[in-house]
């Protein structure tokens, strides 16, 4: 699962499976144990690369390669400041030139190339855009909003489905014991027999399940489909573009023989071919071979290039 | 089915020069190929003539011919048509002198067992070399196994061969379905298989369709039995507007007769002779190291230094 061990403990990971990676910024790892171990101290550098480390900025690994996480890292962190949306390009070129721009930055910084002229144009793009930054901000904050509420409603019909249930089942497992106490209560009290009185018993229990069946079976009625778009809404869809080609005309295949014509396998029978060949015993018709397909290639290998090419 | 098959497209010639033309270009970079190495000692005289090769050629193709009737289980005739149809294509391209038949016959026998599903297993194979010790035998088997690869490269990887075989028996089965003119057609098979086999021999194969040989095989033999089977192309064949083919038709089998006569068995002193000579071209310029490794018997002596003494097996010990 995990092939690498904590680089200070080493043993302590194979030991304990569910002790965790934490990562910190400049990509190395270490279990938890000796992240602690390491700020008791006072001390806080990395053990392979020496950099100046604070406790919080640690965080659990996700990921297998310690690197992965150092750069999703970075990457949040520069996409707070790039926030710009594909609506707010003039064309798709510009667009997807922006991107190259983030990711040859997140580039840099994962790999520690130029990082200080990549520091500087990170500045400089933030102290241009800022009023855009700050509104891309706002934007983005009411989306996740949006879809916080929607899951949110979404679980809470959840539960209440889940209830509803419930409490179905409650409801007929209770008809069912009253039904049941009817009987004992009946038997004690009433004058007619008992075979009529069980009788009685049967046809309402059966009823009872009949009635059960068909609760369950009614579907509730909803108006909405699940992809959220109401039942009686007309959706117009954009016309389909048409695309004018040649038909497709079938051509049967045609193959050069260089011989006469061979007549076909279903016909050799009736042409006679089949007297002049050994008939197929019964073994051999159990596997589907039958006299006309070793005529047939017989006639065919006789014919085959049997003329001489034209020309 | 052959209209679409390897043989039609790469491996039928239209005439004897382009083959003759072919065996000699390969007799001549053989040469080329020695006399550039530069090996002391070596003179002209010494490399086999196209004629004496052909000799060769024809004697060996004996031997194989009589190694495949001889073979235990019974080997189908398609399979001796392919291994020798192998054998011949194979030294279309090589010299003689350059690969000894000996051993390319066998394997050619071999890769055509493999190829027409004649299960034969390997020592099954070389059990039918009466004349080795089962250790000889283990040997050949290793050779044989060398050469196959090369085999399979020198017929540029073509292995399907079509046999004139089921096309005689289709044309026998036409005769008997659709030609009442000729009373018993079983009469005209053994003749015809005899010419087939007969063809086997020379080039037919390499420029021939197998439909036509067989058609040649069964017109020869009915002709030889007194009966006209002139209608039969004419009307069944559907030829008989179109005389052109007829008599491109005619003419083939014309020239496939005349190779038929052409065949001559080669001769005894002149094989032997030859056969010394090619086998000195082998010990000096063999270029394959394998063979000195190991020691081979030689008229069911074993050596006794196997690993420094260059022993070849002889043919004697085929059969």
């Amino acid at each position: 699962m995990d092939d690498q061990g904590c680089p200070r403990c080493k043993t302590t990971k194979y030991r304990n499976p569910s002790l965790k990676l934490m990562v910190n910024v400049c990509g190395h790892t270490l279990c938890e144990n000796c992240v602690e171990m390491l700020f008791v101290r006072g001390s806080g550098n990395c053990v392979q690369c020496d950099t100046p480390l604070r406790k919080s900025n640690f965080r659990v690994q996700l990921f297998e390669d310690p690197t992965v996480d150092k750069e999703v890292e970075i990457r949040k962190k520069v996409l707070k400041i790039y926030n710009k949306r594909d609506f707010d390009f003039p064309s798709l070129r510009e667009y997807n030139d922006y991107l190259e721009q983030v990711e040859d930055i997140v580039y840099n910084l994962t790999n520690n190339i130029d990082v200080e002229n990549t520091k500087l144009r990170m500045e400089q793009y933030q102290r241009e855009n800022r009023d855009l930054i700050q509104r891309n901000k706002a934007t983005l904050t009411r989306e996740q909003e949006e879809l916080e509420e929607l899951l949110l409603l979404e679980q809470q019909g959840n539960e209440q489905r889940r209830l509803e249930v419930l409490q179905e089942e409650q409801r007929q497992l209770q008809a069912k014991r009253k039904n049941k106490q009817a009987l004992l209560d009946e038997l004690e009290q009433s004058q007619l027999p008992a075979t009529i009185l069980l009788a009685q018993h049967k046809v309402r229990a059966a009823q009872l399940e009949t009635q059960i069946e068909q609760q369950k079976q009614t579907v509730k009625p909803t108006n909405l489909f699940s992809t959220g778009i109401h039942m009686r809404q007309t959706v117009s869809l954009m016309a389909v573009p048409k695309v004018e080609e040649v038909l497709y005309h079938y051509k049967p295949l045609q193959v050069k023989t260089y011989g006469p014509p061979v007549p076909e396998l279903e016909q050799l029978g009736r042409l006679g071919y089949l007297n002049h060949v050994r008939a197929a015993m019964p073994q051999d018709t159990a596997g589907g071979y039958t006299s006309a397909l070793a005529c047939h290639r017989a006639v065919q290998d006789a014919f085959s290039g049997l003329f001489p090419p034209k020309g | 089915m052959f209209h679409n098959s390897s043989q039609r497209k790469y491996w039928i010639f239209k005439k004897e020069d382009e083959l003759e033309h072919m065996r000699c270009k390969a007799n001549q970079k053989f040469r080329n190929k020695i006399l550039e190495s530069g090996k002391p000692g070596l003179s002209e005289s010494m490399f086999l003539e196209r004629h004496e090769e052909d000799v060769l050629f024809r004697h060996y193709e004996r031997r194989l011919l009589d190694f495949c009737n001889a073979f235990k289980p019974a080997m189908p005739k398609s399979v001796v048509g392919t291994a020798i149809m192998y054998f011949r294509r194979f030294y279309l391209n090589n010299s003689i002198m350059e690969y000894h038949p000996r051993i390319i016959m066998l394997t050619c026998a071999y890769l055509s067992c493999k190829v027409d599903e004649f299960n034969v297993s390997s020592t099954q194979f070389v059990g039918n070399l009466l004349q080795e010790t089962p250790a000889g035998q283990e040997r050949v088997l290793e050779q044989i196994l060398e050469y196959e690869l090369l085999l399979i490269q020198q017929l540029n990887f073509h292995l399907v061969v079509h046999n004139p075989y089921r096309p005689m028996e289709g044309l026998l089965i036409d005769l008997k379905t659709r030609y009442p003119t000729l009373d018993n057609p079983e009469s005209l098979r053994k003749s015809a298989d005899d010419f087939l086999t007969q063809a086997a021999m020379t080039d037919a194969g390499l420029m021939f369709p197998p439909s036509q040989i067989a058609l040649t095989a069964i017109l020869n033999s009915a002709s030889r039995a007194g009966l006209s089977m002139e209608t039969y192309l004419t009307e069944c064949l559907g030829l008989r507007e179109d005389k052109e083919a007829l008599s491109k038709m005619y003419d083939s089998m014309r020239r496939m007769k005349t190779l038929l006569k052409k065949y001559e068995l080669p001769k005894p002193e002149e094989v032997n002779a030859y056969k010394q000579r090619l086998e000195r071209i082998h010990v000096e310029f063999s270029t394959s190291s394998n063979k000195r490794k190991r020691g081979y018997e030689e008229d069911g002596h074993v050596a006794k230094e196997p690993r420094l003494v260059e022993e070849e097996w002889t043919d004697e010990d085929l059969m």
